[in-house]
């Protein structure tokens, strides 16, 4: 029963397939709600970034819109105190997590977290809480690309086209807790392991975790 | 913090042949199961004491996944160790009971007399430290487990006894500094 | 009843009667329970056993020695219970080799029961009063912990003696529905921490599309301070072995498992043994009882990972996946163990089961309260004087459960606060003592049941010290896949070190608030979400503490290492003594030219250790808050 509903998202009707998901629905019909983890291709969201919160009618505190399906009539909204107050929290964490200095970094201009902080009118500095980044160093074993995971977010994204897309099997999310990060059987960098340096991870990559290496 | 575990030694040629016997009989038992991957590395590490690079290599390849799962997941568990363990093995209880009665005193202790911080092993592998989250003692607290024998009711002169207990060398200074101290 | 009921009841007779034989054959005779739990052995229980063997022998007795669980009282460790025709079941605490061997000389081989070693007797006499005549026995209501300590787990007989298995054989005639239907009207919930009604749960998993379904028995006790899991699987396995049959029964599963934590290897073993007993009497395996239903269970070994108490990671664990939680819904009940329907049960809630079946619906609702029905178990331990577990019904007082049951506070120290639920409950101060106890009430307060770790806290703990011992260990065990856990809590754990070290400031009160409430709705599992209660709780009745390690560097409990030196009160050292220069283990202690002692604080690592030894003697030494820059030579 595949049927077309109307949704309300932001007081803006929307007709879209019944079950579609909700913050792909928003998306696509031109609402902005910030995610990073979210994959089009998966059937189970990973719900891991906790960005894209947003109220909808019957629910008692904000939702996930990864983790939404769409129905007849709902009414969302993508703003509200509430869900601001989230979306910064979550964010601010990300960044507390996250090597700054956009200045040198090779994704200024095209980073998702620059997105989100424009969005939402974020600072991209840290005001209320502590740096806990992890001094790491720089994988540049590949030869067309860099790993900085000081600037991993662990959206999973690289993981996914590794595993899905190409079907290398060449990352992975290791250990937990604050040591969770995206790397190789052992960490030995990319060049020892089974990466074909196809350079897929690289282009999903919403932050200057995985960079080209620079020409010449 | 928690302990960066990396794997450090590389097995010598013979202990590669050990290691590969060892993780086949395992295997056997399990059918190369991709599911059963979790008793699978148990079942190693009952073996081998830890699970060597090459152990995780040889489960990756005999029950067909990536070798970064195997590797994921043998990082995600706290029992699971990425290196040799000590031959004692001393495990201080961090449960709420255990902490409250000053289980972090008797860490301290034993950090103090090894020489190590808590998640290594004494340069001889003769010791190694770990925390354990709550035995379920938590009346006879603060608990350790000595090579899996629990040790109620610590107190840090318990913990130089059981050290002594493994024949290590305390610190004499401690007892000539008491005679001196009588002689004044 | 049906034939095939009648197939069943006949098996069943037939198991009980050769058990109840074989038992009959035990009581003719003197015999002696060693309570050998986990806990028992710390104590010293194998000793003690191995000494009464010895001793048998030695006075050529015809006495067996048996090992059984635990009876909950942890404070008396280790305990034995000695069953001598022509007196009543005595049981004795505390016992040692050498009170071992008195009873074997003086009550086995003669008649004198050595009342001076006893704590109670089991039934009603006319020599020595019972556990009932005391305050814990009064307030207790024992029903999944009745048996625990009083039947050998490694043999089925003795469960099947005392009428185990008659809850599987009336619920194979009763049918799956009634079955459900009785748990739902029982309103049994979820022993587990959040209360979910068990009937609904199985309810939705049985009408749920989807076959094969399976049922998991929830065994990863994780909560630092909660040993009751633990406990029961060690003392008394065939009752959770039976639920679990019951369950898979009344939702169609013909598969089980049941996941405990690696910590306990001893449960696993009683575990292993007793599922091999019950295959081996048809109770378990292909056609139970001899009836149409098939069922086994599997024990899956966790791997130490708080996490896999939750129960999507749980399921990701047994799938042999690093131990992750994924988003609810859908729920395991409709999407489980390989995307089929699936419950999950604890092991307390699993063993109420065969007493619900057993007694009815009714009886359970007639303990408790209305929408609590039946009894909690607790575990109780740190500052109080009755350590141990606990069963109680449902709506007793704090109060009562920590003046009562537990005996009071050690060392006629005052009350501060009870911690309860572990790291996902809160700290409750004095005046939630009256507070009835259920999971509603609880959850009012801000604190949570969780599997019931109760660690009662006194005037020496530091309220926020246990505020951030609780986020250290959610941080160390935070899967870290989502980011409100992983970095919310990281950043709380930062915030409260400092505070603890003297590193705090004035806002960070309220930062922690703020991140508190954010990472409450945040966090994509129930381990995130409530893992700022321990916080929110101690500030909310503990703010002058937070403050006062704030503002003065001092921590009123003297607690916090950072924030107090160790002092040798001059007026109360006795010169002659130098207990505390030979319990320090770092030389700080030292003797003054004038012979009274005292600590080099440049040296002095805070180990307490000569606080503790002089304790008993002097009392000399003392701690003070803000510390002492300079060593005060009076």
């Amino acid at each position: 029963m595949s049927g077309i509903v109307t949704v309300i998202i932001d007081e803006k009707q929307i007709t879209v397939p019944e079950g579609a998901n909700l913050l792909r629905a928003a998306l696509d019909n031109g609402v902005y709600i910030p995610h990073l983890c979210a994959n089009e291709e998966t059937e189970k969201p990973a719900a891991s970034c906790r960005l894209c919160f947003v109220e909808i009618d019957g629910f008692l505190n904000p939702v996930t819109a990864c983790t939404q399906q769409v129905k007849e009539g709902m009414v969302v909204r993508t703003r509200s105190r509430r869900i601001d107050r989230l979306v910064q929290t979550a964010f601010e964490l990300l960044l507390s997590n996250h090597r700054l200095g956009c200045a040198k970094c090779a994704r200024n201009g095209s980073c998702e977290l620059q997105k989100i902080a424009k969005e939402r009118g974020l600072k991209l500095k840290l005001t209320r809480l502590k740096s806990v980044v992890q001094e790491t160093p720089i994988d540049d074993s590949p030869e067309t690309f860099v790993y900085d995971a000081s600037r991993c977010v662990l959206c999973g994204q690289c993981i996914w086209v590794d595993r899905h897309r190409v079907k290398v099997g060449a990352i992975g999310f290791i250990r937990r807790g604050m040591s969770r990060k995206v790397a190789t059987f052992g960490e030995t960098g990319f060049a020892k392991s089974r990466c074909t340096q196809c350079g897929e991870c690289v282009k999903v990559c919403p932050v200057g975790a995985l960079i080209p290496k620079a020409q010449g | 913090m928690e302990p960066m575990e990396e794997p450090k030694e590389e097995p010598m040629e013979d202990e590669l042949e050990i290691i590969h016997a060892e993780v086949d009989s395992v295997l056997k038992r399990y059918e190369s199961n991709p599911e059963k991957l979790i008793p699978i590395l148990q079942g190693v590490q009952a073996k081998l004491g830890y699970l060597p690079k090459e152990a995780m290599l040889q489960i990756a390849d005999a029950v067909q996944i990536p070798e970064v799962e195997v590797y994921g997941v043998g990082t995600f568990y706290n029992q699971f160790r990425l290196n040799p363990p000590g031959k004692h093995q001393i495990k201080v209880c961090m449960g709420t009971a255990c902490h409250m009665t000053g289980g972090r005193i008797i860490m301290d202790s034993f950090e103090r007399r090894l020489e190590i911080p808590e998640g290594e092993t004494t340069p001889d592998r003769e010791f190694s430290l770990e925390r354990v989250a709550c035995v379920g003692c938590c009346a006879l607290a603060p608990v350790v487990l000595v090579d899996e024998e629990v040790e109620a009711k610590v107190r840090p002169t318990r913990v130089d006894g059981i050290l002594l207990g493994f024949g290590m060398e305390l610190p004499s200074a401690n007892n000539k500094q008491k005679e001196e101290g009588r002689e004044e | 009843m049906s034939v095939s009921g009648l197939k069943v009841e006949q098996a069943y007779q037939q198991l009980k009667i050769q058990a109840q034989q074989k038992l009959a054959g035990l009581q003719e005779k003197p015999y002696v329970l060693v309570g050998t739990a986990t806990c028992g052995r710390a104590a010293g229980a194998l000793n003690v056993m191995e000494t009464f063997c010895n001793e048998i022998e030695k006075h050529q007795l015809d006495v067996k020695v048996l090992e059984v669980g635990c009876m909950g009282h942890c404070y008396a460790e280790p305990m034995v219970v000695i069953n001598k025709p022509g007196f009543p079941q005595l049981c004795y605490g505390s016992v040692d080799e050498g009170i071992a061997a008195r009873l074997v000389s003086d009550y086995l081989a003669n008649d004198d029961p050595c009342f001076e070693f006893a704590m109670a007797a089991l039934e009603p006499n006319d020599l020595f009063p019972t556990f009932s005549d005391y305050p814990r026995g009064v307030y207790e209501q024992k029903i999944v912990l009745t048996d625990c300590g009083l039947i050998d787990p490694q043999d089925i007989d003795h469960y099947l003696a005392r009428d185990g298995y008659t809850a599987l054989a009336k619920a194979l005639d009763m049918g799956p529905d009634s079955v459900i239907a009785e748990i739902k009207n029982s309103k049994l919930r979820g022993r587990g921490g959040a209360g979910f009604p068990t009937g609904i749960k199985w309810e939705t998993c049985k009408n749920a599309a989807g076959t094969p379904k399976y049922v998991i028995c929830n065994a990863d006790e994780g909560d630092p301070g909660a040993f009751m899991d633990r406990a029961l699987l060690e003392s008394n396995p065939h009752q959770l072995l039976e639920g679990l049959t019951i369950a898979a029964y009344a939702i169609g599963a013909a598969k089980g498992y049941i996941y405990v934590r690696a910590e306990y290897p001893l449960a696993i073993t009683r575990l292993r043994t007793a599922i091999e007993q019950a295959r081996e009497k048809g109770l378990l395996g292909e056609s139970v009882l001899g009836s149409k239903f098939s069922f086994d269970i599997k024990i899956f070994q966790g791997s130490g990972a708080f996490v896999c108490g939750e129960e999507t990671a749980l399921i990701a664990s047994i799938e042999g996946n690093a131990g992750i939680p994924n988003n609810r819904p859908p729920f395991p009940a409709i999407s489980g163990f390989h995307g089929k329907p699936t419950i999950i049960n604890n092991v307390k809630t699993l063993s109420y089961v065969s007493h619900i079946i057993n007694h009815g619906a009714d009886w359970f609702k007639s303990i408790g309260t209305p929408n609590s029905p039946g009894t909690a178990v607790f575990a109780l331990a740190g500052k109080v004087v009755g350590t141990g577990l606990a069963e109680v019904p449902m709506g007793t007082t704090l109060r009562t459960l920590v003046y009562d049951v537990g005996n009071g506070i050690k060392d006629d120290k005052n009350f501060k606060a009870v911690q309860i639920g572990g790291p996902s409950g809160g700290c409750l101060p004095e005046p939630a003592l009256d507070l009835p106890i259920d999971f509603d009430s609880l959850q009012e307060a801000g604190a949570m049941m969780g599997s019931g770790g109760l660690v009662v806290l006194d005037e020496d703990d530091c309220m926020v010290e246990i505020a951030r011992f609780f986020l250290e260990f959610t941080q160390h065990e935070s899967c870290g896949k989502c980011t409100f856990c992983r970095l919310g809590t990281k950043q709380m754990l930062d915030i409260l070190t400092d505070i603890t070290q003297g590193r705090g400031k004035p806002e960070d009160i309220d930062l922690l608030w703020e991140l508190a409430e954010d990472i409450k709705i945040g966090s994509l599992c129930a381990l995130g979400k409530t893992a700022p209660n321990p916080v929110l709780t101690t500030i909310r009745f503990f703010r002058s503490e937070y403050e006062a390690h704030i503002e003065e560097g001092r921590c009123p409990a003297l607690m916090c290492k950072d924030l107090i030196t160790y002092h040798i009160v001059p007026e109360k050292c006795s010169k002659l003594c130098d207990a505390c220069i030979g319990s320090c283990p770092v030389e700080a202690v030292y003797t003054r030219p004038d012979m009274l002692k005292a600590i080099d604080l440049e040296k002095c690592v805070k180990c307490d250790n000569c606080l503790v030894t002089c304790l008993t003697l002097y009392q000399a030494v003392a701690k003070k808050s803000p510390p002492v820059v300079e060593e005060g030579e009076s």
